[in-house]
């Protein structure tokens, strides 16, 4: 994203939700996106993940710049580039764990044989193959989140958006989506991840926090590797500072 | 994908029946009531014999013998009229009739029970004018003759159906053989007798040739007018007892024009012997311009289709409003599918499926509750009976109405449905 702005008008008030928002996120990168509510993180993940337009700026994904495309090139690449996992699941309750996580395969045009290899693949990859004929009521909630997971990897996307993943779980359970998370980070997967919880965010190699729609530099959740490498330099510096 | 849009729209019904429900009786009622009017009118407005309406004429002359400023052709004739068309060889075929009434039973039969039977006494070409489909035999080649051809009804209640020709039938004490048997035959309207409010009557039961009807005596069941006083119908050949209808079926324009001098020259010689005061005005009207001059549509059936259809929008405000309803608590669902990467496409066309499902389901209901209102107003309007029909094209128009107004009460909402933002829905 490159100089991007989103802004929020009606009658009486315009509210810039993104200002000069610039992201550069590689390919196998694990962001983590904070920052105080109302900062503009949603906003970001939606115009990331073209749910919401964006008023000015440029923003490419995956060598294809979005500004100006139709509805149907904007879906299109929705579901061969994206994956969404949301805080509340968002699954539908009255179909079966096959029938989520097929949903996007569908609109891809698959065959029958290519949906069922896509979503076996992906539920064995979050541990949930045995269960396809279940309805999400009949999951934990750590388990549904992993449905959500594999709906977003049945098509294989380039990149992972992550809306507090682990917002409505235990801590318990929260742990098993994040190691999920990072298993498929190793494997490759590009994910952005926004998030409230300090321990998640310093867990991954990058993060950046969100202030009044704007990327800010005063580091609050750095990383882990990061905080420890700078611990160490300051123990260095003092020791020489004392020699 | 159109099997997938199946499958959601089967669950989305299981999901919400009786929403679904409601909808379905809303357009349901709305088609299947428009639908019965529609029968009727249809059954009104209908062109009995599309393949030659434009090639039979009926015949109307002014040869009143008394003095009447303004008078009007009149649409029965007097005897010497009719048998001068008879006459003509212009026209391929004619047909002279008036109708009668007699009962009639089997005459071989030991039972005595006779059937009130409708008569046509007509000269011979009435059965190739009118098409008349014949299950047995073949008409009565002369108009005389104790000779008879029965219709199907008759044909059931006497002989069961069999085949009766060379049977002789007792009509009112006269016997007959029959030569002919008609198979089920209705036109609608019964163009060859549409005036005096018969125009909606079933075809007859006995068909006999003309002069043995008159020789019979057999009384005019029809509008007669005369200047004179006669005993019975067999004293009319020479008076001025005005009674018989007169067909003629004529191939092109140059025959029309033929015989309408044939009928002006006829008048000219009346004229000429002074029988014939009025001015000549003999007219001829094909099939439809005689049905329409014969103001056979009920007005009140029309104001009532009218009504219907209005309804019939009330009914589609109605389903739209219920289905916006259905739409708007299915947001979190659109918004998801818009998320995986559902186009607008993709949404309009699951819904138009949905509609399109519902309407044949409305389709084959509202088609079912049309019979059912047919046969509501025949059992209140018994004069009905032979005009509330449902034919293969209301049936198909039915089911046509049906899934225009079911996609059209889902326009709206599926309009809403995608102006929704992506994102609102969903956490």
């Amino acid at each position: 994203m490159n100089n991007v702005s989103r802004i929020y008008r009606n009658d009486t008030i315009q509210t810039h939700a993104l200002r000069d928002f610039s992201l550069e996120v590689n390919a196998g990168e694990f962001v983590a996106v904070t920052g105080p509510s109302g900062s503009g993180k949603s906003t970001f993940l939606n115009v990331a993940g073209l749910l919401d337009n964006f008023d000015e700026g440029e923003y490419t994904l995956d060598g294809v710049s979005v500004h100006g495309l139709e509805d149907d090139d904007l879906s299109r690449l929705r579901n061969e580039k994206i994956g969404f996992i949301f805080q509340s699941y968002n699954l539908i309750p009255d179909y079966s764990i096959f029938d989520n996580v097929e949903m996007p395969l569908r609109y891809r045009g698959f065959n029958a044989v290519d949906r069922k290899r896509r979503v076996i693949q992906a539920l064995e990859k979050v541990g949930l193959a045995s269960r396809t004929n279940y309805l999400p009521s009949q999951l934990s909630g750590g388990q549904q989140q992993r449905v959500a997971i594999a709906r977003a990897l049945a098509g294989e996307p380039k990149i992972l958006l992550a809306d507090e993943p682990t917002g409505n779980l235990d801590s318990l359970m929260a742990r098993q989506v994040m190691e999920l998370l990072h298993n498929l980070n190793q494997e490759g997967t590009t994910i952005i991840m926004v998030t409230h919880d300090p321990d998640q965010a310093r867990e991954v190699n990058r993060n950046i926090q969100i202030i009044d729609g704007q990327i800010s530099d005063f580091k609050i959740y750095a990383p882990l590797q990061s905080l420890e490498s700078d611990s160490a330099d300051a123990v260095k510096n003092k020791e020489e500072v004392d020699a | 994908m159109l099997s997938y849009n199946l499958k959601l729209a089967l669950q989305n019904f299981k999901r919400a029946p009786s929403l679904y429900f409601l909808v379905l009786l809303t357009l349901s009622i709305g088609v299947g009531l428009l639908c019965a009017n529609l029968a009727l009118v249809s059954s009104m407005t209908g062109d009995p014999i599309p393949e030659k309406s434009d090639k039979l004429f009926h015949v109307s002359m002014n040869t009143w013998p008394n003095d009447q400023p303004n008078a009007e052709p009149f649409h029965i004739l007097r005897y010497r009229e009719a048998m001068k068309i008879t006459e003509s060889d212009i026209p391929s075929n004619s047909a002279v009739f008036y109708a009668s009434g007699v009962y009639a039973r089997d005459a071989q039969s030991d039972s005595l029970k006779r059937f009130d039977s409708s008569v046509r006494a007509t000269t011979s070409g009435f059965f190739a004018l009118t098409k008349a489909p014949f299950a047995y035999g073949n008409g009565f080649a002369k108009n005389s003759g104790m000779e008879v051809v029965i219709g199907d009804q008759l044909n059931q209640k006497i002989f069961s159906g069999e085949n009766s020709v060379g049977k002789t039938l007792e009509l009112d004490g006269e016997l007959l053989t029959i030569t002919g048997v008609l198979k089920p035959w209705s036109l609608r309207p019964l163009f060859y007798h549409a005036t005096e409010g018969r125009a909606f009557n079933l075809t007859d039961d006995v068909y006999v040739p003309l002069e043995t009807a008159i020789d019979l005596g057999w009384s005019i069941h029809a509008r007669s007018s005369s200047t004179v006083s006669y005993k019975g119908v067999e004293f009319t050949r020479d008076r001025d007892v005005f009674y018989l209808q007169a067909w003629v079926e004529l191939e092109d324009k140059t025959k029309q024009q033929a015989f309408q001098n044939y009928l002006d020259n006829y008048s000219q010689t009346l004229k000429d012997a002074g029988e014939h005061p009025l001015d000549i005005n003999n007219q001829l009207r094909d099939v439809n311009a005689w049905l329409l001059e014969q103001n056979i549509v009920d007005q009140k059936v029309l104001a009532f289709t009218l009504a219907s259809v209005l309804f019939l929008c009330v009914c589609v405000f109605n389903a739209s409003s219920l289905l916006l309803s259905r739409f708007h608590s299915a947001k979190f669902e659109v918004g998801l599918r818009r998320a995986i990467g559902a186009s607008n496409k993709n949404i309009l066309n699951q819904g138009l499926t949905e509609s399109v499902l519902l309407g044949f389901v409305a389709g084959v209901v509202s088609l079912f509750l049309s019979w059912l209102f047919l046969k509501l107003s025949v059992t209140f309007l018994p004069d009905l009976a032979n005009i509330a029909v449902l034919d293969p094209k209301l049936l198909l128009l039915g089911m046509l109405l049906a899934l225009i107004t079911s996609v059209s009460s889902a326009l709206y909402p599926l309009y809403r449905a995608n102006r929704y933002t992506i994102s609102a829905e969903l956490k």
